[in-house]
């Protein structure tokens, strides 16, 4: 039992940092229908301004998180209008958007990787003290991060739901052309896009940086997370949570009750299962009711 | 009008540039012999490349000022290998058709060193793998030796051979616990001998978990070792961010045990990473950043180059030595050619590489009888315990 309850509270703790990564891909996809792959490049950028601004510069963990924050929207607006944008504006098909994605992923893997070197980095922060309840351990870090991470889900529902640009956001997202039609402003909601999507993959960034190290190739986990949003149902930002805590879930009861050298092989199998009887995902929704 | 001009000039420029070249080139007759290198620039195993190129043009530079070696002068020709099989293979073809090397060095992990032993046969061109210690690299699952593939280090099962003995005999240790990179022929093939040699002695595996390289998560398997009861995990990575990350996961799971790992994990980043975490921890090599006789190499290479040495800078050495006493022995003989190389390499006996004294045995083409290190973490920094060496 002690056992189980570990790999379960272990599993949740995976599920939170996929879940923060899979709404990015969740709405990034809602509204413009492509998979944006430079979202591991933002997420491993984020994590090194943090690092520096810590460890090179010697701010507090606050201030290098607003810093990362501030300049990971920098980075995905930036990417938006040199990569995605001129192409949509073009009526290039999606796949183009994806291989474009894709060079500004390794564009700014290289860049980091030329600056930094490939080492695998601990974040500069005194490591918390985990809190035993009997013989189960629950990371202090796994805590922070969670409660982190739920807070800032909550402003994104919150501000995708009470405000006008949120419903802007919302009606691009059901159909872009018919939104601008009604007088959305197509740019503004780009930007409000990328930068939520720049907030999100700073945040999962450090915490992942935290959790385990930073390195120029820790965006790879971005694969599971674009998993676990297609598994909740691509383009619903809850499905992508529930998305992310099964597969977060899976992965450590497999590992913990099957076998964690056929992890990935049991976990991905499932989730073909899955796929099979719920084509659209688990919460997959009609066009209408998107985000 | 003015363009049909200018075109006119730049095409008798260029003729006059093709003409002065090929007589130049013709009057100097330099003889080049180029040597491939082959390693990891970029990608999960970027701290391989930068700590060696430097390292090996600075000792080619050395060679050509002095002459070179039996009137010829070398070049180094560098790939990445982006840490991806697949390019290493197609690096490692591009050197042989394209740059037509006379030997090369590397990869430094089995599972590219592997496919590319295949492709060094059919080229008969020879090549030397620093640090990849799968028994395939040099001979076939079928017992017949690879002509053309070499190695500078040891084999699998003697470091594993090796940890088993140490753990059981000198610790006292008898339930080990496995945590395998199920992908890396590295991992599989240590801890086959490990198992192998542990169970022979007494000892008992009490639990075999897996993972595949680029995972950062192991507290589900780290769970089950805990659970399990063993006195001792085996993790023997190709990577030292798989040991970094365990040993932190297992302190936060309250897992109090005796780690102990193999020479891939052998960097000093692993003691930047969790170094308070693997105090203690056992880690097995063929040669050490701390010897005091590579004390002097180390401070110059940091200060000249900003990078610090690791052994993947020594073992690279290593290789470009052997090679250099390849093309010396085949220059005595006549022209230098890949095969000439090659043999020159089989019979090596007695020769002074960078890190040891080396005869490669010829039916296996492993160095024969290489020391072995058994190192230790000792407040935050590699201590020497002893050396290992096999009977």
């Amino acid at each position: 039992m002690e056992l189980f309850i570990q790999q379960l509270v272990s599993g949740i703790s995976i599920g939170a940092i996929y879940s923060l990564l899979a709404v990015g891909y969740a709405l990034v996809y809602s509204v413009y229908n492509f998979t944006n792959w430079a979202f591991d490049a933002f997420m491993a950028f984020g994590a090194f301004i943090a690092f520096t601004s810590i460890s090179s510069l010697f701010l507090p963990f606050w201030a290098a998180g607003a810093i990362s924050i501030v300049l990971t929207i920098i980075l995905a607006v930036s990417a938006e209008k040199l990569a995605y944008s001129p192409l949509r504006a073009r009526k290039a098909p999606r796949l183009f958007m994806m291989i474009s994605a894709m060079g500004v992923n390794l564009a700014i893997v290289n860049i980091i990787n030329l600056i930094y070197g490939g080492t695998f980095r601990k974040f500069p922060v005194d490591a918390l003290q985990p809190i035993f309840i009997g013989n189960v351990s629950i990371g202090r870090t796994d805590l922070v991060a969670g409660g982190i991470s739920f807070v800032v889900l909550a402003l994104l529902w919150a501000f995708l739901y009470r405000t006008r640009w949120g419903l802007g956001v919302r009606a691009s997202s059901i159909d872009i052309l018919t939104a601008s039609l009604m007088g959305i402003n197509n740019n503004g909601v780009a930007i409000v896009v990328f930068t939520l999507t720049g907030i999100l993959s700073s945040v999962a960034g450090i915490f992942y940086g935290i959790k385990y190290a930073v390195y120029p190739m820790m965006g790879m986990v971005t694969i599971k997370a674009m998993i676990a949003s297609i598994v909740g149902g691509l383009g619903s930002l809850p499905a992508a949570i529930v998305g992310s805590m099964i597969l977060g879930i899976l992965e450590t009861m497999v590992s913990g009750y099957i076998s964690s050298t056929y992890r990935d092989l049991f976990s991905f199998l499932f989730l073909i299962v899955i796929l099979l009887f719920f084509p659209n995902g688990l919460m997959g929704k009609s066009v209408e009711e998107k985000l | 009008m003015k363009r049909t001009t200018l075109s006119k000039w730049s095409g008798l420029i260029v003729a006059l540039i093709l003409l002065a070249s090929s007589l130049l080139s013709g009057c100097q007759q330099e003889k080049v012999l180029k040597i491939g290198f082959i390693t990891e620039q970029t990608g999960v195993d970027a701290y391989v490349g930068p700590a060696s190129v430097p390292a090996l043009q600075d000792r080619i530079d050395e060679i050509n000022a002095k002459g070179g070696i039996g009137g010829y002068k070398l070049q180094l020709i560098v790939y990445d290998t982006r840490s991806e099989v697949t390019d290493a293979v197609a690096v490692t073809k591009r050197l042989i058709d394209q740059d037509k090397v006379v030997a090369i060095i590397g990869p430094s992990w089995s599972a590219a060193a592997i496919p590319i032993a295949d492709i060094v046969d059919a080229a008969k061109v020879p090549a030397i793998a620093t640090t990849a210690s799968n028994v395939n690299v040099t001979v076939k699952e079928d017992g017949t030796l690879h002509p053309y593939m070499f190695r500078v280090c040891f084999i699998d099962p003697y470091q594993g051979y090796a940890q088993a003995d140490f753990a059981y005999n000198k610790l006292g240790l008898r339930k080990a616990a496995l945590l395998t990179d199920v992908a890396s022929p590295y991992t599989v093939g240590l801890h086959q001998f490990f198992e192998n040699h542990f169970k022979e002695l007494g000892g008992e595996i009490v639990a075999k978990e897996g993972y595949t390289q680029g995972d950062t998560e192991f507290r589900a398997q780290l769970a089950k070792i805990k659970d399990s009861g063993a006195d001792l995990l085996v993790m023997d990575a190709y990577t030292y961010k798989d040991v970094g990350l365990a040993a932190q996961q297992a302190e936060a799971l309250g897992l109090d045990i005796q780690i102990m790992a193999g020479d891939g994990v052998f960097v000093p980043e692993l003691l930047e990473m969790a170094g308070p975490q693997l105090e203690g921890a056992i880690v097995t090599t063929g040669v050490s950043e701390e010897s005091p006789e590579f004390a002097e190499f180390n401070a110059a290479f940091e200060a000249k180059h900003g990078v610090k040495a690791n052994i993947y800078t020594y073992y690279g050495l290593d290789a470009l030595m052997a090679i250099e006493y390849a093309i010396g022995e085949a220059a005595k003989k006549g022209p230098v050619t890949p095969t000439a190389v090659r043999d020159a390499l089989e019979t090596m006996k007695d020769v002074q590489l960078f890190t040891s004294v080396v005869t490669m045995e010829p039916d296996t083409h492993n160095p024969h009888n290489k020391p072995l290190l058994i190192m230790t973490i000792k407040n935050g920094k590699w201590e020497l315990l002893e050396t290992f060496q096999p009977q």
